[in-house]
């Protein structure tokens, strides 16, 4: 009888799944339709309204695209974009390591984390631009080294507090289940503490990135003028706002691009958070 | 096993914040193998700390608690509890979390994979194995819940409020559910039905569900009285509230728990 009705309601089920999943569907092409529609239309006003300024001030978009040819075409952007890419990787991997390592530790542990708090405290507090200056002399101004330690500094407060919140705020519900049913510490981790504290991390995750990505310019202009940062540097000096432009839209683009990525992340690993219909 | 006696609740006390808070003192139960007990009690007067203390999840500040001979200090794997708050893993598939206690147990895996299929099934959820908790609504949910309990084939099962949150007609559904399962013998190996302990604030669900009831008095809770629920079984909700004793036993109990501590 009531194996019937299971499944009965399992196959009006699978019915109402495909409608939302058709549902959905369609709901996304037309957001992304007012997406696109409106980048557009900036760029179409921007295209317009540009000619009537100082071309010292402002280019149109068609010329900042023709821009982007000439430098691509000399190899300029390319190199600029690898020396960029290794420093914000390298960066973003060592704030990944040990802010979830020192987020765990100090999540779980008390000792841990009275030992680091006031210090994440003070330095997330700091502006971390003003430790730059700081961190080059520490690495002697010499290869990469003081702009990935930039980048994983700008980074890792968001991934160290957000684990950490992600492990402290493990539904105690959810450990007295593991508890009544003989859980081991091991098994508590990987049943109930890691998967909880996972949508906090990415989060996390998803601002670290667009810090990693100040980081990385910051550094570009303090330590060393390198990469991107140069490039920017470098075409703001001559005038040549057109070619400016072709690194700043390179890094709004790695920053759209990652965090849409992480937000995919999100909803394939923790799909119970993601806020549907 | 002849035990007559399956869990015994001993002169047990308890309290929080160091003394400031006593929630029950000096309780004395037994519960004989195959019993239901259904613990009735107002709001917050400590049921669900007492169903913690039988389960060894939380200690007692006096007294004890032996289940089987033996004083209860850690969750043993013959006793399973259900939750108040259902208590499900919203990563864990339908199938994962009934398997979760079975393999916290270490039971073998082709083992696990016949009692989960047939525990799903019982409680109603065939064509459900893949869904994850936030797709059920709260009636599913607690079917997991009930499947992840019955499926470590326990001797005791600990109920607290498992039907507490659910709608009227999901509530009645699910206890005449309960009553028909815990009526097959087969579903523990063939071996009799389990031990029960369920607490409830709903006086209906505790005359259709139980053998006796114990009624407590609001904090610090003491036991009012104990009522021996003289309907035979096998039962249903409607045969319950149909039976000639129904309308004397509720009002005992209404009036219990109205009563003013004396
Ligand atoms: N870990 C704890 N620390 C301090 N106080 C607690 C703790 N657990 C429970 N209490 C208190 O003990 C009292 C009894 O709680 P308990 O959850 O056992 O009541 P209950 O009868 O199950 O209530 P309900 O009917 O709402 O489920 C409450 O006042 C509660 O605030
Ligand atoms: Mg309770």
């Amino acid at each position: 009888m009531t194996v019937g009705e299971a499944q009965r309601a399992a196959g009006t089920r699978a019915g109402a799944l495909a409608a939302a999943r058709r549902r959905r569907l369609r709901l996304d092409l037309g957001d992304w339709g007012v997406r696109i529609g409106s980048v557009l239309f900036v760029l179409a006003v921007w295209e317009f309204v540009a000619p009537r300024f100082n071309p010292l001030i402002i280019r149109p978009p068609t010329h900042i695209f023709r821009a982007f040819g000439e430098l691509i075409a000399n190899g300029e952007l390319q190199e600029a974009l690898g020396q960029s890419l290794r420093e914000f990787s390298g960066g973003l991997v060592i704030a990944l390591t040990l802010g979830i390592l020192l987020g765990i530790a100090s999540g779980r542990y008390r000792f841990v984390y009275n030992a680091i708090d006031p210090l994440v405290s003070a330095l997330y507090s700091v502006p971390s631009v003003a430790l730059v200056p700081l961190i080059a002399v520490a690495f002697k101004f010499q290869g990469d080294a003081p702009r990935i330690a930039t980048v994983a500094l700008f980074a890792i407060f968001p991934i160290l507090i957000n684990t950490q919140q992600g492990v402290r705020n493990v539904d105690r519900g959810l450990l007295e289940v593991a508890k009544a049913f003989n859980t081991s510490e091991r098994r508590l981790w990987t049943d109930v503490i890691i998967p909880s504290a996972v949508p906090f991390l990415l989060a996390g995750v998803r601002l670290a990135i667009g810090r990693a990505l100040i980081g990385m310019i910051v550094s570009e202009f303090l330590v060393g003028l390198v990469g991107l940062g140069y490039l920017i540097i470098v075409y703001e000096n001559v005038f040549r706002i057109d070619r400016m432009f072709v690194p700043v839209i390179v890094v709004a683009t790695m920053g759209i691009v990652l965090m849409g990525l992480v937000q995919w992340i999100e909803g394939r690993v923790a799909p119970w958070t993601r806020r549907e219909q | 096993m002849a035990v007559a006696e399956r869990l015994v609740v001993e002169r047990a006390s308890k309290t929080f914040g160091g003394g400031e808070l006593t929630v029950f003192a000096d309780l004395d139960l037994a519960v004989r193998d195959q019993e239901s007990v259904c613990v009735l009690g107002p709001s917050g007067c400590g049921k669900t700390t007492l169903l913690r203390a039988m389960h060894g999840l939380v200690g007692l500040d006096e007294g004890r608690i032996v289940v089987d001979g033996s004083v209860v200090l850690r969750p043993r794997s013959n006793v399973a509890m259900v939750f108040q708050h259902f208590g499900l893993m919203p990563w864990k598939s339908v199938t994962a979390n009934v398997a979760y206690g079975l393999e916290l147990a270490g039971v073998a895996r082709q083992e696990i994979a016949e009692r989960v299929t047939r525990y799903v099934e019982l409680v109603g959820l065939k064509g459900f194995e893949r869904s994850y908790p936030h797709t059920l609504s709260g009636g599913m949910q607690q079917r997991v819940g009930l499947a992840r309990a019955l499926a470590m084939e326990p001797d005791i099962l600990l109920m607290d409020e498992p039907f507490g949150s659910l709608d009227a007609q999901t509530r009645e559904i699910l206890q005449d559910e309960l009553l028909s399962i815990l009526q097959i013998t087969g579903v523990r190996g063939g071996r009799a039905p389990a031990t029960m302990v369920f607490i409830t604030h709903s006086i209906e669900e505790a005359i259709a569900l139980g053998d006796r009831i114990v009624v407590l008095s609001a904090r610090p809770a003491r036991i009012r009285e104990t009522i021996s629920v003289d309907i035979p079984r096998p039962r249903t909700v409607a045969s319950v509230i149909a039976h000639p004793r129904f309308v004397e036993l509720r009002d005992r109990c209404w009036r219990l728990l109205r009563e003013r501590t004396a």
